[in-house]
């Protein structure tokens, strides 16, 4: 059962981030509440003030500026699935999100939400982490950027200190030649391990000019692999090919697999192997 | 969940051991625990663990009895606690073990560490990683504390 809570009406970014400061542990910010109402009705969590940030206007446009697309953090999943601008400018990502667990979460869930909670099991950290996004933190008149590889800590844990609000997620467009793929693989809804690739070909599309490969689900964050990365990048593309089974190790040993009731640890990294795999020739296949 | 820990500390196993049961200056290692107070000397105590993943927080009172006592080498110890507010109950039953390598004291600990209730739903995978960080800096911090003193 939800316990009472006072609900908090901002209606800017700086009242929200006041308020955070103000409250302390005992205030967190609400936005689709798909995941923190769910953690405070089965009594998880207890707070005594929930922000409702979805009264600020103008943080869930979704807008093109400098070869970037700039997310507004309160677009909630739907909204990004069906976004014009982001299914041409970044389908994949538009894609991940048409496959977020289910469209009534998809219809509240917002993505900044998602970022924020941090649970494991989420998709969108980790294909952000391959397309070197940028995540946007707000407090006062005072703005950062953090980069999407930096911004999870732990489990549930991120960059953002108590008193900074997400306001904006930051893509670049990729440069072309490339291809950006994101799999997963799970039970019903929940993600037990996610991969994403971006790879970007010389112009002559024989070499892997440059390539993000990040893993999730599988361990308590999404986490960037580099040195799965560096197998690859500069690579010709037979040569790259025969490099995966051992990036895919590296990238399994790199998911820090927690053994749970999805799997054991060996079994997901065995899945990471195979899904960097079918990414990568993927992510190929769109250079094309 | 099992655990085991060891750690090696530049000190003589008296001081170690002393240590263990100097009741204030041993909590003060434990990360999230507070108000530990002795019920009966050598025997039982309590104490209240607060632990957190995220926003997740969890604040068990716990009692602590020793099972048995081998002087300088061995303790075998019991704690129990429940947290009310979240319906989630915490067990753990521990060895410690010390002994004497060149000069040096090694001392290990062998947990296991039971989660029920609604707690456990967080995922074992995840109670599992913070239960073994707060092992690892504990026995760091042991450390720290005893070969600061030296």
């Amino acid at each position: 059962m939800l316990r009472r809570f006072r609900l908090e009406e901002p209606r800017s970014i700086a009242e929200v981030s006041e308020l955070l400061g103000r409250f302390g542990d005992s205030a967190k910010v609400y936005a689709g509440g798909t995941e923190l109402l769910l953690a405070m009705k089965e009594g998880f969590v207890q707070f005594e003030r929930l922000v409702n940030v979805k009264g600020v206007t103008g943080l869930n446009e979704v807008k093109q500026n400098n070869g970037e697309v700039h997310i507004g953090a309160l677009s909630t999943h739907r909204e990004l699935e069906n976004s014009p601008i982001l299914k041409e400018k970044v389908p994949a990502l538009a894609k991940l999100e048409k496959n977020v667990a289910n469209v009534r979460v998809r219809q509240v869930g917002t993505l900044g939400g998602n970022l924020c909670f941090a649970e494991p099991h989420a998709d969108p950290g980790t294909l952000l982490i391959a397309l070197e996004a940028r995540l946007v933190a707000e407090k006062g008149d005072r703005k950062r950027e953090i980069a999407a590889e930096s911004f999870f800590v732990d489990a549930y844990e991120t960059a953002l200190e108590p008193d900074e609000v997400l306001t904006q997620i930051i893509v670049p467009v990729p440069a072309q030649p490339s291809g950006i793929c994101y799999m997963k693989f799970g039970y019903l809804e929940r993600p037990s391990v996610g991969l994403a690739v971006a790879v970007k070909l010389n112009t002559a599309k024989t070499e892997i000019d440059d390539i993000r490969i990040a893993v999730g689900c599988a361990g308590p964050a999404p986490k960037r692999v580099a040195e799965a990365e560096a197998l690859l990048k500069g690579k010709s593309l037979d040569e790259a090919t025969r490099n995966i089974p051992q990036a895919g190790e590296t990238s399994g040993r790199a998911s820090q697999a927690i053994s749970d009731l999805h799997g054991a640890q060996d079994y997901k990294e065995h899945i990471v192997q195979v899904l960097l795999k079918r990414s990568f020739q993927s992510a190929l296949s769109q250079c094309t | 969940m099992q655990f085991e820990k060891q750690v090696e500390i530049n000190a003589p196993r008296e001081k170690v051991w002393n240590f263990i049961w100097d009741v204030d200056r041993f909590i003060a290692c434990v990360p999230g625990c507070k108000e530990a107070k002795t019920i009966e000397e050598g025997k039982r105590y309590s104490a209240i663990m607060v632990e957190k993943v995220g926003p997740f927080k969890v604040e068990f009172p716990t009692t602590i009895e020793v099972l048995e006592r081998e002087e300088l080498s061995r303790i075998k110890a019991q704690a129990s606690g429940a947290d009310n507010k979240i319906g989630s109950r915490m067990k753990l039953d521990l060895e410690v073990k010390l002994r004497e390598e060149d000069n040096k004291t090694v001392l290990q600990f062998v947990a296991g560490v039971d989660i029920l209730g609604k707690l456990a739903a967080l995922g074992h995978g995840i109670i599992k990683r913070k239960a073994d960080q707060v092992l690892d800096e504990f026995a760091q911090a042991v450390k720290k504390r005893l070969e600061g003193d030296l």
